[in-house]
């Protein structure tokens, strides 16, 4: 049924698109005040409605047609195709097409490896290049359209080779795309991580503007936002929550993963949902040559990823799995409670795809993870996220590329209590369907259009209780709810004038609560004041919003450059969640008549430039973002299985504005970067602080990270990082009393004071053991250093009328090995 | 056999939600943490006024403590007693009582005023110029059906007794309890047994059904004992009260947990401390 509405929903967009072309639709009147919430209703006159939106996308493409393109007039020609590694043929993400003879004419190829180029007729030579691999040069006659593949080869890079290269990618600073960082998989896998376990989450943290949640924690704060605001997508499926272990590893295994891309800033319109950031992950779709298997014995974890072609160069698919074992040394226990403590996670991650032909490709993807953690007849945790993709390919013509993605997404987590006669389960969720349709068109050269459609229909599972049928324990079902989130965007990245360029985007978002459901208003005490109930189907609340994106860059010099960009965004769903990083138990929850969206604008400001032939990249940005309707808790708010538990949220506003540098070398030997932020992030609500402005508990003036990566000789491979920031914010008592025969501190100001300076080195080396095989030995806190992971207050032991502050260690000098393989 | 019973009783414990806390700490203890006494300059924010007035359905009097806190890192026993100050109770039917100052800072009700389940309270407070007031009503009496304790085994936990207590929750949802339990001995201080913890309930997931609490007894306890388990129904406010206060006393310390803050009272003007009127039900049992 879900599914034949969907179905339906996307058949309206694509029909809407399609009927653009008539002028009428256009000169229709502007934004009506009417819901975007449009199309899951038959009866709807829906042109009427997608008015604007077609208006926008037509404004666009006409636009776009319109900007002329330098040497026009004469007969141009597009050439068009797929860049990928010649040794597996996987797709290689924002490789560069560049024409020699034609001064910054050039393509990147997208998430899928696709190019289009426009150009002059005439005999060119054609620069393909990805960083890692070897510069392909080819000499092709451009009398026609035609469609030409690159395969590039893996650069193996020797200890005194000097590769020497006068076309070396200078995206960074030519692009318009700005607050970006890419991970590269070659850094991410030497980079030292706490016991071994190398990841993604962790890495990006070492990136200017990203800021972690905690030692050894995957959550991140992106240019002072919320753990809850950044959008992690893998291959495109939005992952509500990313992380094992509580936190102390993400759910991505890194063997599985291809392309990682964080932007912070200068969101472009494809992108909503989320306030703060957006990491696009891409994993491996698999070796299209030959079988293949690879993987890793470490002190936690160990993960096998198998691969290899459906039919050679055809299709390909990819297996990997990761299980830790930590509990396998409980089973040694002789107490019967501890051998049967299970405590474990695994992830499994599943691709195919295949060519049906020139034009068309399919991806089917799936992930599968969970975390299990049970104490035998007392407590038991079962959590993790499935997803389950299927996308589709296709190119119409030479320059115009198309992706549909179908998502079905979840996010599970059940806590059985008790045993026997008195057991029951609490579980809570989200489930998604999403569909996703992607335009790019490839116009000419620096003159493309992106436009498409999302539609998301949500289920929130706030809560429910299952007794066992002698438990004590009542059944209980918190009321399921159901929204349906859509966004339509459109931008245009086109070169104004030579050496200057402008992407511009329009994302139209709405957001709709559907029946049927029991809505609830409340006073500033947070009692209930009135309640109504919505029958199925019924469009109860409907919140839409406008997000303009707009970036621009202008080329100062061959090396350097200004950017400057400006986005909106919009935040449909919240997370609840009784601590400040992610957690098992943490409760998505919808925006509804008393929980508005989440909204901020952001203006970026940066300089960029190269040196040493683009050898060094580096830059300094400056942003500014407000953030409104940010949330925060009535004190003691109890969230688990509360039917009113918006009665227990406050709203606020917070600000945050820095400046980062960056300088990051990219290839030779010697790699790596130096980052550093100096920022600041407030927040402000009217019940807590006594309404004052506080700092909010992200809020570290300085932070620091050198990201050191060294290729010693062909066998040892050796690597550093150090990092250092300002300590949190935090609340401490400003005096304490007696109350019912118990001392109690007393607290006045929220965040007013500082944990102490947070320093950390970790080293690592990997000695190659012949080609396939490699031992990674690393070492987290390498001075160990005695950092605050929290501080409490005792009374001393010498004078019980006194008190003092201890401060917890978390983790000191760790060292950890790993054997991985491949065969 | 005794062992046996004990199983089924392991069986038949209820636990309140949200045990990530205790998996977090599980987690955490299997890494090392280290800890170090550092120093800390805190801010001193100036004397409050603390206000602790408790009705009850026994027989009075009843008392009102009024005390100002005091810097963090000097703690002591005695906390300045605020004195000269105007105390009033009243409740719904118009009884009326102005209380009296015996030790300095405890002001105590005459028998104008009895404690009823049913009834609201007031409370009046005026002193330095500022005047606080709070309201509480008292729930009906919930009882104890039965008492009994248990001496515990297994090789992972202390000696001692674990000490249930079985009563069946009134059908309206809404009930609140806190379970006091105090040991006979008298070198031991009467809330020792207890240490900072409440042990608090709702009927959130148990409304209408008769059930077993396991009050575990952290303190030896030996033969001959005598365990007496006060079960008292609170009003929400009052339970509120209990469980943020809790919060604060039980917090884990953990950076990600969410900032501290008092605990939420019933006293207008944002004072320190709250007012209660709850019913008690006690129960005694020897131990064997």
């Amino acid at each position: 049924m879900l599914l034949k509405r969907l179905i339906y929903y996307f058949a309206r967009c694509l029909r809407s698109i399609a009927s653009m072309k008539s002028l009428p639709v256009f000169l229709s009147p502007p934004l009506s005040d009417q819901p975007l919430a449009f199309t899951l209703r038959p009866s709807l006159q829906g042109a009427e409605r997608n008015a604007p939106l077609q208006a926008m996308l037509v404004l666009l493409i006409l636009l776009a047609l319109l900007v002329p393109d330098r040497g026009m007039g004469e007969d141009k020609y597009s050439l068009n195709g797929t860049i990928k590694s010649a040794e597996n043929g996987e797709i290689l993400i924002g490789a560069y097409v560049i024409v020699k003879e034609l001064k910054g004419v050039g393509s990147s190829s997208n998430a899928y490896g696709f190019y289009s180029l426009t150009i002059p007729e005439g005999r060119y030579t054609l620069l393909v290049q990805y960083l890692g691999y070897r510069i392909l040069a080819d000499t092709v006659l451009v009398n026609r359209s035609q469609t030409i593949n690159f395969e590039l080869t893996p650069e193996a890079i020797k200890v005194g080779e000097v590769v020497v290269s006068g076309e070396r990618s200078d995206a960074n600073v030519t692009s318009t795309q700005m607050s970006e960082s890419k991970l590269e998989m070659r850094e991410v896998r030497s980079i030292p991580v706490l016991l071994g376990e190398r990841d993604i989450l962790k890495t990006i943290q070492l990136l200017p503007g990203v800021k972690s949640a905690g030692e050894g924690n995957t959550g991140f704060y992106a240019r002072g936002g919320g753990v809850d605001q950044n959008l992690i997508l893998l291959d495109e499926a939005p992952v509500y929550n990313p992380s094992h272990a509580l936190g102390y590893l993400s759910v991505f295994n890194a063997d599985a993963v291809k392309d990682v891309k964080l932007i912070t800033g200068g969101i472009p319109a494809e992108y909503g949902g989320r306030l703060s950031s957006v990491l696009d992950i891409r994993t491996n779709d698999g070796n299209m040559k030959e079988f293949g298997a690879s993987g890793g014995v470490g002190l936690i974890a160990t993960r096998l990823t198998l691969q290899g072609p459906i039919v050679a160069d055809e299709g390909s698919y990819l297996v990997s799995a990761r299980r830790t074992y930590a509990d396998m040394f409980l089973k040694l226990s002789s107490d019967t409670l501890i051998n049967r403590t299970s405590l474990y996670f695994y992830d499994l991650n599943a691709k195919a795809n295949y060519k049906l032909g020139e034009k068309d490709r399919i991806f089917l993807s799936g992930y599968f993870g969970r975390d299990n953690f049970n104490y035998p007849d007392v407590i038991g945790f079962n959590w993790g996220n499935a997803a389950a993709t299927a996308r589709w390919n296709h190119i119409f013509g030479e320059q115009f590329f198309a992706n549909t993605t179908l998502t079905f997404s979840d996010y599970t987590y059940a806590n059985t209590v008790g045993a026997a006669t008195n057991q029951y389960e609490i579980t809570s969720g989200i489930k998604d369907f999403n569909l996703k349709a992607d335009f790019q068109y490839f116009i000419g050269s620096h003159n493309s259009v992106k436009f498409g459609m999302n539609a998301i229909y949500h289920t929130f599972f706030p809560g429910a209780v299952t007794a066992g049928p002698t438990s004590f324990t009542n059944t209980i079902a918190l009321e399921n709810k159901q929204a349906l989130e859509n966004a339509l965007y459109a931008s245009h990245e086109f070169e104004i004038i030579p050496d200057i360029a402008i992407n511009y985007g329009l994302r139209l978002s709405s957001f709709s609560l559907l029946g049927p459901a029991h809505l609830y208003t409340y006073d500033s005490y947070g009692d209930i004041e009135s309640a109504a109930a919505y029958p199925s189907g019924k469009f109860i609340t409907t919140y839409t919003s406008l997000e303009p994106r707009f970036a621009a860059t202008a080329l100062l010099n061959e090396s350097s450059s200004i950017k400057a960009s400006y986005n909106r965004t919009a935040q449909y769903l919240h997370l609840l969640s009784n601590s400040t990083t992610t957690n098992p138990s943490d409760l998505w929850v919808p925006s509804t008549n008393n929980i508005k969206p989440q909204y901020a604008d952001q203006v970026a400001l940066g300089y960029f430039r190269n040196f040493e032939d683009n050898a060094f990249e580096a830059s300094l940005e400056v942003y500014y973002k407000s953030m409104q309707n940010l949330i925060d808790y009535r004190n003691g708010a109890d969230l688990q299985l509360n039917p009113n538990v918006e009665s227990l949220l406050l709203f606020g506003k917070g600000w945050s504005y820095g400046a980062e540098f960056l300088l990051r070398k990219k290839v030779g030997p010697l790699t790596g970067w130096i980052g550093y932020t100096l920022s600041q992030t407030r927040e402000q609500f009217d019940e807590i602080n006594q309404g004052q402005v506080f700092p909010a508990r992200q809020d570290r003036t300085h932070d620091v990270s050198v990201v050191v990566v060294y290729d010693l000789n062909s066998t040892w491979n050796l690597s550093a990082v150090w990092v250092y920031n300002t300590g949190n914010a935090v609340t401490f008592p400003a005096g304490n009393y007696w109350i019912d025969r118990r001392l109690v501190p007393y607290y006045t100001e929220r965040n007013a004071y500082r944990m102490p300076a947070y320093h950390r080195l970790d080293l690592s080396a990997t000695w190659k053991l012949g080609e396939k095989s490699s031992l990674n030995f690393s070492v987290y806190n390498a001075y160990n250093r005695m950092n605050a992971y929290a501080i409490y207050f005792r009374q001393m032991k010498s004078d019980p009328t006194k008190t003092e502050a201890v401060q917890i260690t978390l983790f000191p000098f760790i060292p950890s090995v790993t054997y991985n393989f491949a065969f | 056999m005794r062992t046996r019973n004990t199983q089924t009783m392991k069986t038949f414990l209820w636990q309140p939600p949200g045990g990530v806390v205790g998996l977090s700490i599980v987690l955490t203890a299997l890494l090392c943490s280290c800890e170090q006494v550092i120093g800390v300059d805190l801010n001193q924010a100036a004397p409050q006024v603390v206000i602790e007035g408790i009705v009850t359905d026994q027989p009075g009097p009843y008392s009102v403590t009024l005390t100002k806190s005091g810097n963090y890192f000097e703690q002591s026993l005695y906390f300045p007693p605020v004195t000269n100050a105007l105390v009033v109770l009243s409740d719904d039917i118009g009884d009326r009582d102005t209380l009296k100052e015996g030790i300095p800072g405890t002001y105590q009700s005459s028998s104008v005023l009895r404690g009823m389940p049913g009834r609201t309270y007031a409370l009046k407070v005026e002193t330095g110029g500022k005047g606080y007031d709070a309201f509480s009503t008292m729930p009906q009496k919930v009882a104890i059906d039965s008492l009994f304790a248990v001496p515990r085994r297994g090789s992972s936990s202390e000696p001692g007794y674990d000490i249930y207590l079985l009563f069946k929750d009134p059908p309206e949802l809404g009930n609140y309890y806190r379970v006091n339990v105090h040991v006979s001995d008298p070198l031991v201080a009467m809330d020792s047994i207890d240490g900072r913890r409440y042990r608090l309930y709702s009927d959130k997931l148990t409304n209408g059904n008769e059930a077993l609490y396991r009050v575990r007894a952290r303190r030896t306890v030996v033969p001959g004992d005598t365990i007496t388990v006060d079960l008292l129904s609170l009003d929400k406010a009052t339970y509120e009260y209990y469980r943020t206060l809790n919060d604060i006393l039980t917090s884990d310390r953990s950076p990600t947990s969410l900032s501290p803050a008092n605990p939420n009272t019933n006293l207008s003007s944002g004072s320190l401390g709250y007012f209660t009127a709850y019913a008690i039900d006690t129960k005694k049992i020897v131990l064997r």
